[in-house]
């Protein structure tokens, strides 16, 4: 359990955290989401001690990380942004030194390692040179260096940034099993990766904490409102007009992408509930005009923050 | 501590560094040793006093890497976020290069035993020479850890060693340099030659005092200083915790 | 509005400044502990809690002369000064052996001895301050030292340190040190200027081509002021002579010499001569030094000492031999056997003079014989003498208020520098010479202070095993495989640890 309350941290004028609070309970998964530069990664460092706050306090396990650094470093595994890899060693001397440093004793340590090996698939490659593997590999590395010592608490810095949509699925699905054994903070700019996985998100702008929600609360409030974006080809006026009669559709708007073949984008707002594609693709058979592309448009965070401040705003 | 020691000890080994430092180190100290032989007459604190001058090339190799390697990669993060405090990692990666002019020091004790096998002559004056030789190693790498540890380039961090060591190198030269500067400019100033040369002559002393190659130099006659011991000690220290600071910089550090 | 601002900034800063003020703080703090301790450490304690660690304490002060320091009053001040500035390596130079020892007499001085090292190019004043006189010529002794007490002063040279193969020096004009002598020359110094000097003794010159040094340092050494008096016609003994001294004359002395030096020994003269049988001398027959000696009743014969006797014979030479100390000088060592080499035969002269009492010195075995040699240094027809006991240094007195007394020796063996500086000032022969003077002069034992000399540190590898195809061994070894095979493991390593 971490305790987060106030934190502010600032760089010369500037304050990369203005006041951030939160908890973290025991075996969640906490998404800590924010656009870049929010001060996702400055929270983070905070948290695990690699810099100090300006003001505020981080308890983890209810041990403060300034007045008694390294019982809570302890709690504590960290994947940064940018995993701390020794290229010029292998996967297993990796693991061994980070065993030493952790002060995993030594009649622990080679279950511990087989254990966060099979654990994050990576027995196949421990003794290869960390330099050579491939970046889908040197996170896993980087989660297994983070899971030894066995912490309760799992901080996960942009996980999947930079690996390709196989390893991403592999990397969630590794994230999601360790959850069982320990509570996690993993933080992203990518709304959909962490409606996933999260059970709670804590959303973070300009170094202030914009919301915290369940996963559930959010997608209701985000569920008022979807977007397509769609692509066919057929006079846009008229198509423009026929879609708005449709029942559910707020707004469309039209550009044309291509005139010789009079291939025209269309984007598309619904408020409705159930789906409009159906009621789409049957408007355009009709007419015998050609959809060659729908595609759902997931809210990108900053029209979260909108709806979600937006959404405030209407409360109060 | 032990985990930093133990890994960057064997860093040296896993990667060319080490060997190429070791080698460096076994031609010339070879190289002093054969001449001495062909001559034939062997005095190993001699060999280990003049070994000396050569801290200026190995040192630099041997401490380029230990924290500017680190603060590249990225992977001086795990210092500041696992359960071990800062200073055992600088003390840490100070022994290990200590360690490795230890193994380096193999070479010499190769040649002690070649000396005394050819009837040559070790006595307890040579060991004064060994033990300030190993003060003055340590003295040099904390010198070494601490420009390492103010930048992330390796070639930044090994000038700048490399440049601390020569200075300290030929202190005596340069105070020479600056005692006649400052007599003359005393006299410039209207004091009477006498007193502008004692002038120059007392900012040369001065600025000597700080020269560790001199105040080292008699261990060869078999002149067991412990002064001369305690101050390359308490400089070393000095630069340790210089290190050590500016490691910790990083936590408070509003740049 | 603003204020508020910055006080708010202060506020939420406080702990990155504590922190900041902490570390700030520490590290001068540290540094200034670092400099200001070693500083007080250096200058308090530097001294005492520096060790001599060398092979033969090359660098410490022995017994006697701390003794010697012990003893003298609390506010005597001896004052050594290095006209130069002091090296900041001695090591391999000629004052390696000094220097480093000069701070042990400050160290164990006890504030009597001070030492300082002034290049009086730079501060011209002090060599009028140390010599006013400037009798000395301190501006042209800028490698020397000056030891200076009471007012009077003392010039010690490097070389003044040293023993150094005469030979080889001679020959090739390069010192190559054989001994040092360091805290003996400097101890006696300081012995000397402290005590006072009460004799004079002067030593004729111009006789022969080499020097007197070792006898000079021997003769001061006993506080005795040494003088050169050069062979002229102008020759005259003066008034306050204690001790004259012909050591080694390779021509015979001058008809006004032998005028002079006659008149002086009828009134209690005190006269050391030595001569031997060298190729120098092989044809001189000292006619006018025998005139002279003859009125003591010793003669000087033109006869090489010739050894038959395998026991006395050194190495098996039989000019190199081993002679018997007589009964009555026995006292003067602790051993009855000297040696000497190309000894001429001395003996009682033909027509006694019944006013000197003479007696043997140093005698042969009763199987030696003495032999003539010509120029060449082969022996004359008819050269050789009787066989039977022969006698290489004689003394003669005579009574008086004060006694006339001379020590005549018929070999070098005892005063030269040549063998002095091979034997060192410890040798037993140099030993025996002194006590010769001390009768002389009639000065007891205790005019110097007897210091071993020491020995060079000798690095000497076993030259049968240091032999030029070893040495290449060496360079193959050292300098050629260890290098390249750490060099080759460099490379084994990088490219098997890449490919992992």
């Amino acid at each position: 359990m971490i305790e987060i309350s106030n934190l502010v941290k600032r760089y010369g004028d500037k304050k990369a955290v203005n006041g951030i609070s939160f908890t973290v309970n025991d075996d969640e998964i906490l998404g800590f989401l924010g656009p870049n530069g929010a001060g996702k990664t400055t929270t983070m460092n905070i948290i695990t001690g690699y810099i100090s706050s300006t003001s505020g306090s981080v308890k983890v396990n209810g041990h403060d990380i300034l007045e008694e650094p390294e019982l809570a470093k302890k709690e504590i595994g960290y994947l940064p942004e940018n995993p701390p890899l020794y290229h010029d060693m292998t996967v297993i001397e990796y693991l061994e030194y980070i065993c030493d440093l952790k002060g995993v004793s030594k009649d622990k340590r080679k279950s511990q390692i087989d254990n966060i090996l099979s654990m994050v698939k990576i027995s196949d490659v421990k003794n290869r040179l960390i330099g050579n593997l491939s970046k889908g590999y040197k996170q896993r590395v980087g989660i297994a260096q983070a899971l030894v010592g066995n912490p309760s608490i799992l901080i996960l810095d942009e996980p999947t940034v930079g690996l390709d949509p196989n390893q991403i699925i592999e990397i969630r699905k590794l994230i999601k099993s360790l959850s069982k054994r320990h509570s996690i903070i993993i933080s992203s700019h990518i709304l959909s990766e962490i409606q996933e996985i999260a059970d709670r998100v804590v959303i973070v702008n300009h170094g202030k904490v914009a919301a915290i929600d369940s996963i559930t609360d959010l997608s209701k409030r985000l569920s008022g409102q979807s977007k397509l974006l769609m692509t066919f080809r057929g006079p846009s006026q008229e198509c423009a007009e026929l879609i708005r009669t449709i029942p559910g559709i707020s707004s469309a708007i039209v550009r044309v992408t291509d005139s010789r073949v009079s291939q025209i984008e269309i984007s598309i707002v619904s408020n409705s509930t159930s789906d409009v594609r159906v009621s789409i693709f049957n408007c355009m058979a009709k007419k015998n005009w050609p959809i060659l592309e729908i595609r759902s448009l997931d809210p990108t965070l900053e029209e979260v923050f909108l709806s979600i401040t937006a959404g405030k705003r209407r409360a109060n | 501590m032990y985990a930093i020691f133990k890994r960057e000890f064997l860093s040296y080994f896993r990667s060319p560094v080490g060997y190429v430092a070791l080698s460096i180190f076994s031609f010339l100290s070879g190289y002093i040793f054969y001449t001495q032989f062909a001559y034939g007459s062997v005095s190993i604190s001699t060999e280990v006093i003049s070994l000396r001058s050569f801290f200026v090339i190995i040192v630099p190799i041997i401490t380029m890497g230990l924290f500017a390697e680190d603060k590249k990669r990225g992977t001086d993060i795990l210092y500041y976020t696992t359960p071990t405090s800062l200073f055992s990692v600088v003390l840490g990666k100070a022994l290990a290069a200590f360690a490795l002019y230890a193994v380096m020091f193999i070479n010499v004790i190769i040649h002690i035993i070649v000396t005394v096998s050819c009837g040559g002559v070790f006595n307890v004056g040579d060991f004064g020479a060994i033990i300030v030789f190993f003060f003055m190693a340590f003295m040099f790498i904390a010198i070494g850890l601490f420009a390492s540890a103010i930048t992330d380039s390796q070639i930044v961090s090994a000038i700048v060693a490399f440049v601390f060591i020569l200075v300290s190198q030929i202190i005596s030269v340069i105070s020479g340099y600056v005692g006649t500067a400052a007599g003359s400019m005393a006299s410039t100033l209207g004091l009477s030659n006498s007193k502008a040369s004692s002038i120059g002559t007392a900012v040369t002393n001065t600025i000597t005092w700080f020269d560790p190659f001199v105040k080292t130099q008699d261990f060869s006659l078999g002149i067991f200083s412990v002064s001369a011991l305690f101050f390359l000690l308490s400089v070393g220290i000095l630069f340790i915790y210089l290190t050590y600071r500016l490691l910790d910089k990083k936590r408070w550090s509003q740049a | 509005m603003n204020k508020e601002i910055i006080n708010e900034n202060k506020n939420n800063d406080s702990r990155a400044d504590k922190l900041k003020k902490y570390s700030l703080a520490s590290v001068v703090l540290l540094a200034a502990i670092v400099i200001l301790g070693n500083f007080l450490l250096d200058k308090v304690f530097g001294k005492a809690l520096t060790f001599d660690f060398s092979y033969s304490s090359q660098n410490s002060i022995s017994q006697p002369s701390i003794d010697y320091l012990d003893g003298l009053s609390p506010d005597t001040h001896i004052r050594i000064v290095g006209l130069f500035n002091r090296p900041n390596n001695v090591d391999g130079t000629v004052y390696q052996y000094i220097i480093p020892l000069l701070d042990d007499y400050v160290k164990k001085g006890d504030g009597k001895v001070s030492v300082e090292y002034v290049n009086p190019n730079e501060r011209p004043s002090i060599i009028t301050e140390l010599d006013p006189d400037n009798s000395f010529d301190l501006a042209s002794r800028t490698d020397s030292f000056v030891v200076s007490c009471n007012g009077r002063i003392r010039v010690i040279s490097p070389i003044d340190c040293y023993y150094y193969d005469e030979n080889y020096y001679s020959t090739y004009g390069t010192y190559v040190i054989t001994g040092n002598n360091t805290e003996f020359t400097f101890t006696n110094t300081m012995y000397a200027l402290t005590q006072g000097i009460s004799k004079k003794a002067y030593i004729v010159s111009g006789l022969k081509d080499d020097g007197n040094d070792n006898l000079t340092k021997i003769l001061e050494s006993m506080l005795m002021e040494v003088v050169m008096l050069p062979d002229s016609d102008s020759f005259e003994i003066p008034d306050d002579c204690s001790l004259l001294i012909l050591n080694g004359p390779n021509s015979d002395i001058s008809e006004k010499m032998y005028v002079e030096i006659s008149e002086y020994m009828k009134n209690g003269g005190k006269l050391f001569v030595a001569v031997d049988y060298n190729t120098n001398n092989v044809t001189e027959k000292y006619d006018r030094l025998n005139q002279l000696l003859n009125q003591m009743n010793i003669n000087i014969d033109p006869l090489l000492v010739y050894e038959n006797d395998a026991g006395h014979q050194l190495s098996g030479s039989a000019v190199n031999s081993v002679v018997t100390v007589s009964d009555e000088f026995s006292s003067y060592v602790s051993i009855s056997y000297l040696t000497n080499s190309y000894a001429r035969n001395v003996r009682t002269s033909d027509i006694p003079n019944p006013d000197f009492v003479t007696k043997p010195v140093l005698a042969t075995s009763s199987n030696s014989q003495t032999l003539m040699l010509d120029s060449t240094g082969n022996v004359v027809a008819n050269g050789v003498e009787d066989i039977g006991q022969h006698y290489v240094a004689m003394y003669a007195v005579k009574d008086g208020v004060v006694p006339s007394e001379v020590f005549v020796f018929g070999t070098m063996a005892f005063s030269s520098d040549d063998y002095i500086s091979q034997h060192s000032l410890n040798d037993i022969n140099v030993d025996f010479f002194r006590a010769c003077i001390r009768e002389l002069t009639d000065t007891s034992v205790d005019s110097q202070i007897n210091i071993l000399s020491k020995n060079i540190d000798s690095y000497n590898i076993d030259a049968t095993k240091a032999t030029t195809s070893t040495s290449t061994m060496m360079l193959v070894i050292f300098m050629l495989i260890i290098p390249i095979a750490l060099i080759a493991l460099a490379v084994i390593v990088y490219f098997k640890r890449k490919n992992l």
